[in-house]
């Protein structure tokens, strides 16, 4: 049999073009169903296991998928924000720990993640390097932030401006990062996670200047209303936060109505998640979600969508199979003669009839490989591929 | 010894048939078949073969009643026990001068290719005087350096009796002579039987005995 595989491989190698051309279409006919199901299957247990992480979401009323893609995948715009000061209500409830969500910024295409310590307790977080953010303009980064731009702790992140054009808009923020957290395999990996001030900060609802009070700030003073000091444009506000001038930013107004785009409740238990979803059924402003569910739907299409393509790449395959089965057909025919000297020659007559049985087998074999090859390739870069797709 | 003995053969479809009452090649007889086009001649080969069966009568090489085995013992008979040697050569494309010549090793029924085999179809090789072609491929030689591919091919595995249908009959007079001069030389000295088809009258000389087909064949037609 070594024989016969032998003369298959010479004759395919003689044959090389012809060769290529066929185990390439055997192969797209194995890997593109495999693939594609495989690939699907990956997304869809790596976005459900994410989502089943996530019990609940309280967002305010608008599109639940959105706030479910905001806050878990930190993909898709930014949803109508709620008051910060529904959080402190869902604490005073005593049936959830709340973890604070602000998710509308970004830095070098990176989303920059407003919350607090108690999100990496949540998600399992842990630092490989630096320190945990304890101050104002401090921040840690992902595995695959800290790798992208080449970051680590002692460097700096600046958050991007949302428009150029718009004067009154979102100026950048220099951030210094502390600390950098260990490969999580989702998208924390992808995520800039600062104190949920320090994103307020970004959004210009707190700030940071020169101290009016002191002498060498007088250009810049307007004028003076007994306590009541006026600033004009001659003023220095700070774009970082350094220890220096730390001191300086304020937050104008009250906290408790500064936006956030969603509140992880973190139930205490069963009993406490059925309540707290009771108590915002029906809430005229706020939507509670559970982001399973909402995954569960966004999947369906994606999985009806699915079968149809594979429907049609399954027709293509039959097509494509019946042109190599030609091929070989009309090949065996063109080697008639080949087989004749064989078998005058004496070979048997299971050598000889085996022959384009061993060239087929080499060639499938072959497919197979590059089918498998390419379709691991596509399981490491496909799945991301696909997830942010949908999750855009 | 070859013994034909009341043998009549017929191609469906075909007003033609071979019938010969007797023919008797001894053993290390050289002996050439000669007669007009379409008379038998390659028919004759493939008998003795075992590639074509006879209607009637029997065809025996040495101990071997050919027309009675079954389809695997005759191919195992023709792999072990002939060489075949074609006008057209018959080289496959695909295959390197070497493995050429190393066929009936790879298709053969419980033969392979090993150290000695190797070792041997050099030795041919070199002294048909291709030794230096062994890596190239049938489409780089000359029509003359393709047929003493196919005699080595041929006399690889050592065979008793070499049947070859007009070997010389696309060679120039150089390699007529080179190719037959390898066919009855090694028929000399491993004492093997030669029959050759040809028409080549010059070369008839060089042969023990030389068979006329338009006696030989005795069909007459339909009765």
């Amino acid at each position: 049999m070594s024989g016969v595989l032998y003369l298959a491989w010479r004759y395919l190698l003689w044959h090389r073009f012809k060769t290529a051309i066929l185990v390439l279409a055997v192969t797209l006919v194995i890997y593109l169903p495999v693939g594609l199901q495989l690939v699907v299957q990956r997304t869809a247990a790596d976005m459900t296991a994410r989502a089943d992480s996530s019990p609940l979401l309280l967002g305010s009323r608008g599109s639940p998928l959105e706030l479910v893609l905001n806050s878990l995948y930190f993909s898709a715009g930014s949803p109508p924000s709620l008051d910060y000061g529904q959080l402190q209500e869902l604490r005073d409830s005593g049936l959830v720990e709340p973890i604070p969500l602000y998710v509308r910024f970004h830095s070098a295409g990176h989303p920059i993640v407003g919350t607090n310590l108690d999100y990496f307790d949540f998600r399992g977080l842990e630092l490989s390097r630096g320190r945990q953010m304890v101050g104002l303009g401090e921040a840690v980064v992902g595995s695959r932030v800290a790798q992208q731009l080449d970051v680590g702790a002692g460097d700096a992140v600046v958050s991007s401006p949302e428009s150029v054009f718009d004067l009154a808009g979102v100026y950048p923020l220099k951030m210094w990062v502390v600390g950098v957290l260990a490969p999580a395999f989702s998208e924390d990996d992808n995520a800039i996670f600062v104190d949920i001030k320090t994103a307020w900060i970004i959004q210009g609802l707190g700030h940071g200047h020169q101290d009016l009070a002191r002498p060498e700030a007088a250009a810049a003073v307007l004028k003076k209303d007994g306590e009541r000091i006026v600033a004009n444009a001659a003023l220095v506000q700070y774009n970082e936060i350094t220890p220096d001038n730390s001191d300086t930013f304020h937050f104008h107004g009250d906290n408790d109505s500064n936006p956030l785009t969603a509140i992880l409740p973190v139930p205490h238990n069963d009993k406490a998640q059925v309540l707290i979803l009771g108590r915002y059924q029906s809430h005229p402003e706020l939507q509670i979600v559970q982001p399973r569910l909402v995954m569960d739907e966004l999947l369906a299409t994606v999985f009806a969508v699915q079968r149809y393509v594979l429907v049609a790449m399954v027709l293509v395959g039959i097509a494509t199979g019946a042109v190599v089965l030609l091929v070989f057909l009309l090949s065996l025919r063109a080697r008639r003669a080949e087989m004749d000297t064989m078998s005058r020659l004496g070979g048997s007559a299971i050598a000889i009839g085996s022959l384009m049985l061993a060239e087929v087998a080499l060639v499938l074999l072959a497919s197979a490989l590059l089918a498998a090859t390419l379709t691991g390739a596509t399981l490491i870069l496909g799945g991301p591929l696909l997830q942010a797709v949908v999750t855009q | 010894m070859i013994e034909i003995t009341d043998l009549l053969f017929k191609y469906s479809g075909s007003d033609f048939a071979l019938q010969v009452k007797r023919l008797v090649i001894d053993s290390a007889e050289a002996v050439a078949v000669v007669g007009p086009s379409g008379s038998g001649k390659t028919t004759l080969l493939n008998l003795l073969a075992g590639v074509l069966l006879p209607d009637e009568g029997q065809v025996r090489v040495g101990t071997q009643q050919v027309s009675t085995l079954h389809d695997a013992a005759r191919r195992d008979f023709r792999i072990k026990q002939l060489g075949m040697v074609f006008q057209n050569f018959e080289l496959l494309e695909y295959l390197s001068v070497l493995d050429n010549i190393l066929l009936p090793l790879r298709i053969g029924a419980g033969l392979k290719v090993n150290k000695a085999a190797r070792v041997r179809a050099r030795d041919l090789a070199g002294h048909v005087g291709i030794a230096d072609k062994l890596q190239r491929y049938p489409g780089q030689l000359s029509q003359g350096e393709r047929q003493r591919v196919a005699v080595s091919r041929a006399l690889l595995l050592q065979p008793s009796l070499i049947l070859a249908d007009e070997p010389t009959g696309n060679l120039d007079p150089s390699n007529k002579t080179l190719v037959l001069d390898l066919l009855l030389d090694y028929a000399r000295t491993h004492a093997a039987t030669l029959v050759t088809v040809t028409h080549d009258r010059e070369l008839l000389q060089r042969f023990d005995r030389v068979v006329d087909f338009s006696e030989l064949n005795q069909w007459q037609g339909v009765t």
